[in-house]
């Protein structure tokens, strides 16, 4: 025990001193920062298009297009302003903000109508292939695009758009909505529909009501809330397989960089093999529980604060806290962790212990990233269906089980795939572990390495 | 009676088919250096490892301080392997204490005993750099130090004198000869003679496998013939005149004036009885050089007669 302890204790405290541990510790706030910043730092590096548009039907559809874009982004306030709500609640302040115009900045404000005086064709065509600037507040400018507006909704709308750009297709699109709508309204005016029907008619929606056939009455109601363990019976499995992915390349980095030290036989001869084993694996465990807490601590910080910024949030923060802590989802999440952790892990120490470069063990790796990848699509079609034979089949598997079964937890699988997986989990695991054990043992004295793996394999080959 | 601190009996061990350990039995005994000598691949590693028991024999026996090798012997020995390097990202005196503790001394102490050490190999100045700021021949040192800083009773060496120049080859033995005067017990392997001939008290020989030599080196030595080297300006047959003392044989080289002549003595015969012969025969000499027999000829002249190669096979 001394020396699983002291092989531990070193281990953490070396990937602890490492760059990589810290970035990795910044990584997720990091990556959170830029999840946030990123879309809104694109959406405000987007160059502002400027456009003509030419009317040849006397103005009723530059008209229509006018009403159309207008409807377009009153519809687009108010979808955020309840989105908005749903999040943080009716904040005073919130409101106060929404209510003081700012949100008559939101909107597709990339596309600028200009007008240039302009109404031929020929004479506009120099701006589009920018050999002429147009002048937008004292400042230089490429005209985007001239858009050609002719007909009615009785023979037909043209509309002819001219511009050098071949992927930017925003503005065609709004333009073609907006029309598209003007002349199905205009149509069902002309056959008689009044315009009080016609706004009536848009405004209907069915009442959808989702009921738990366990549960009557009122409370038969299905509720978001209810919904939240499943989603974090899904979101956990997907940590632990980042966790435990990213964990147990660490475990191979380091081994091969002692190998390459030719450290390994010195440490032999003061200790026995499994307990270098066990040693590193426990320390690099260390420090993903380390990562770990450090995570959790800061969603916990960053809930606690998002709740007090907006008291009456409709964030279900205690019922994510309370599924996420719940013990029936929390004590098989550690349990999986650590069986899967342990299995991975100590495969990868025994990969890392036959290579002496990260190149060797790339070989040795495709084929076990293939395996690891597959439980990430399983988790996905498990969200879905939890009760879908590829799934419950997968779940016997040992080194999917973990993730699979972590998946499907809430949705109550029966006892006997609970604790049959968990048996034949465990079982593999034992034996996953010895053998990585004597192929670490192996390895180590250089009395194997990737060839001898390779020749496992190759049964009936001629040499 | 002294103690027998490691004993190999009847070990065999095999890798691959080939067999590396052959019926191996041998034994050191307390406060003894002991030389453990072979050409590159004889097995000597292999040896070593399962004395420790790093390998498993697939056959016989190995005791270690009278018990099968486990933790508790191992915390009173000392192994520097063949293959060595120590964390390079570590300061060196983090090394020390590392490996002090592994073998069970408190980390107080340890760390006292390795800046001490330090001093002693001239080093502590860099008690505080990472290993891998230092020089090779410091590394070694370094290495050296983190094997005997727990004071073990059984240093086992694999081959320390290789990759170190003749200043740091010479400071190792004097090193090995202290810890011996300290009353320690030491296992070395080496194929450079002349370092075993000058610190062994007893050798081992092993090649291909196999054990060929087991006793001290005046032993070993007594196993070379002796020669005579032989130079006439006479007429004499040496070939008739010392048969009777040895193998004798015309040798190349001399002119017509000068005759070479050299003479392999057997056992129980002595240099002073050839000269007289040749005295009493009236022999003219011009020379007559008794050599020296070293381990290097004793250790080629036992693999040889054993049918071993002195070329390398594979790292056993």
């Amino acid at each position: 025990m001394r020396n699983i302890y002291l092989i531990a204790r070193r281990e953490f405290l070396s990937y602890v001193a490492t760059w990589g541990f810290w970035l990795s510790l910044a990584s997720v706030p990091l990556f959170m920062g830029l999840g946030f910043g990123l879309p809104m730092l694109i959406e405000n590096s987007q160059p502002t298009r400027h456009y003509v548009i030419v009317d040849e039907s006397g103005g009723q559809l530059e008209q229509a297009l006018v009403d159309g874009f207008t409807r377009a982004q009153e519809q687009q306030i108010a979808e955020i302003q309840e989105a908005v709500t749903e999040m943080v609640g009716d904040n005073p302040q919130v409101q106060q903000a929404m209510a003081s115009g700012m949100m008559q900045q939101i909107g597709d404000g990339r596309y600028q109508r200009i007008d240039l005086g302009l109404t031929d064709l020929e004479a506009l065509r120099p701006y589009l292939l920018e050999e002429q600037a147009i002048e937008i507040d004292g400042e230089e400018a490429s005209l985007f695009a001239a858009v050609f507006l002719r007909g009615s909704v009785e023979n037909g709308i043209e509309v002819d758009y001219w511009s050098k750009n071949r992927t930017d297709s925003g503005l065609r699109s709004s333009i073609s909505r907006a029309l598209e709508d003007y002349m199905q309204e205009a149509h069902l005016l002309s056959g008689g529909v009044s315009p009080g029907l016609l706004q009536a008619a848009e405004a209907l929606e069915p009442e959808v009501r989702e009921l738990n056939p366990e549960r009557s009455g009122a409370d038969a109601t299905v509720t978001d809330a209810e919904r939240i363990p499943f989603i974090m019976g899904v979101a956990v499995a997907f940590a632990l397989w980042i966790i435990i992915f990213s964990v147990v390349n660490m475990l191979l980095t380091a081994m091969i960089e002692e190998k390459g030290n030719k450290v390994l036989e010195m440490m032999m001869s003061a200790t026995r093999h499994y307990e270098i084993l066990t040693g590193k694996l426990l320390g690099v465990a260390c420090v993903s529980a380390t990562l770990l807490v450090f995570w959790m601590g800061l969603a916990l910080g960053g809930a606690t604060l998002v709740q007090q910024a907006a008291a009456s949030a409709d964030i279900p923060v205690a019922e994510i806290f309370s599924a996420l802590l719940d013990p029936g989802l929390l004590l098989p999440a550690l349990g999986y962790f650590v069986i899967g952790y342990l299995m991975y892990g100590a495969v990868f120490l025994a990969v890392g212990s036959l290579c002496d470069t990260i190149q060797d063990a790339q070989t040795l790796m495709s084929p076990i990233m293939l395996i690891m990848m597959v439980p990430l699509f399983l988790v996905m079609i498990s969200a879905d269906s939890p009760d879908s034979p590829i799934v419950a089949i997968a779940s016997w598997v040992p080194v999917w089980t973990p993730f699979i079964m972590l998946a499907r937890l809430p949705h109550d699988p029966a006892m006997i795939e609970l604790v049959g997986t968990t048996l034949v989990m465990l079982v593999t695991a034992i034996g996953v572990i010895w053998g990585a054990g004597a192929v670490f043992r192996l390895g180590s004295l250089n009395q194997a390495n990737q060839e001898t793996i390779k020749g496992w394999f190759s049964f009936g080959k001629k040499s | 009676m002294p103690e027998t601190i490691l004993e190999l009996a009847n070990v065999t061990k095999t890798f691959k088919g080939k067999t590396a350990v052959n019926d191996v039995s041998f034994s050191v005994e307390r406060g003894q250096i002991t030389g453990f000598l072979g050409p590159n691949g004889a097995g000597k590693t292999t040896s070593l490892r399962m004395s420790l028991g790093i390998l498993t024999p697939d056959r016989g026996k190995v005791t270690l301080f009278g018990k099968k090798p486990g933790p508790k012997a191992l915390d009173r020995v000392g192994f520097l392997p063949e293959e060595r390097g120590i964390y390079r990202r570590m300061k060196v005196i983090d090394v020390i204490v590392f490996f002090a503790r592994l073998k069970g001394v408190e980390a107080g102490e340890a760390k006292k005993r390795g800046l001490k050490m330090l001093d002693e190999f001239e080093l502590l100045h860099a008690a505080e750099q990472p290993v891998k700021t230092l020089s090779k021949g410091m590394a070694q040192k370094v290495q050296i130090i983190s094997t005997l800083v727990h004071q073990p009773e059984f240093i086992i060496l694999d081959e320390p004198f290789s990759g170190l120049d003749p200043v740091n080859q010479k400071s190792l033995e004097r090193i090995v000869r202290a810890q011996a005067d300290a009353g320690r017990t030491i296992l070395f392997s080496t194929h450079v003679m002349e370092h075993a001939e000058r610190l062994c008290d007893k050798i081992l020989l092993i090649a291909n496998g196999t054990k060929i030599f087991d006793g001290s080196v005046k032993q070993a030595l007594g196993e070379v013939p002796r020669r005579i080297f032989l130079e006439t300006v006479s007429e004499h047959d040496l070939l008739a005149l010392l048969d009777a003392y040895g193998d004798v044989r015309r040798d190349e080289g001399g002119d017509d004036a000068v005759r070479c002549w050299s003479l392999d003595l057997a056992a129980g015969a002595d240099a002073q009885d050839v000269l007289k012969a040749c005295v009493d025969a009236g022999v003219k000499l011009t020379r007559f050089e008794p050599v020296r027999a070293h381990l290097h000829d004793a250790f080629v002249h036992l693999v040889e007669s054993a049918g071993g190669k002195l070329t390398e096979t594979t790292d056993a």
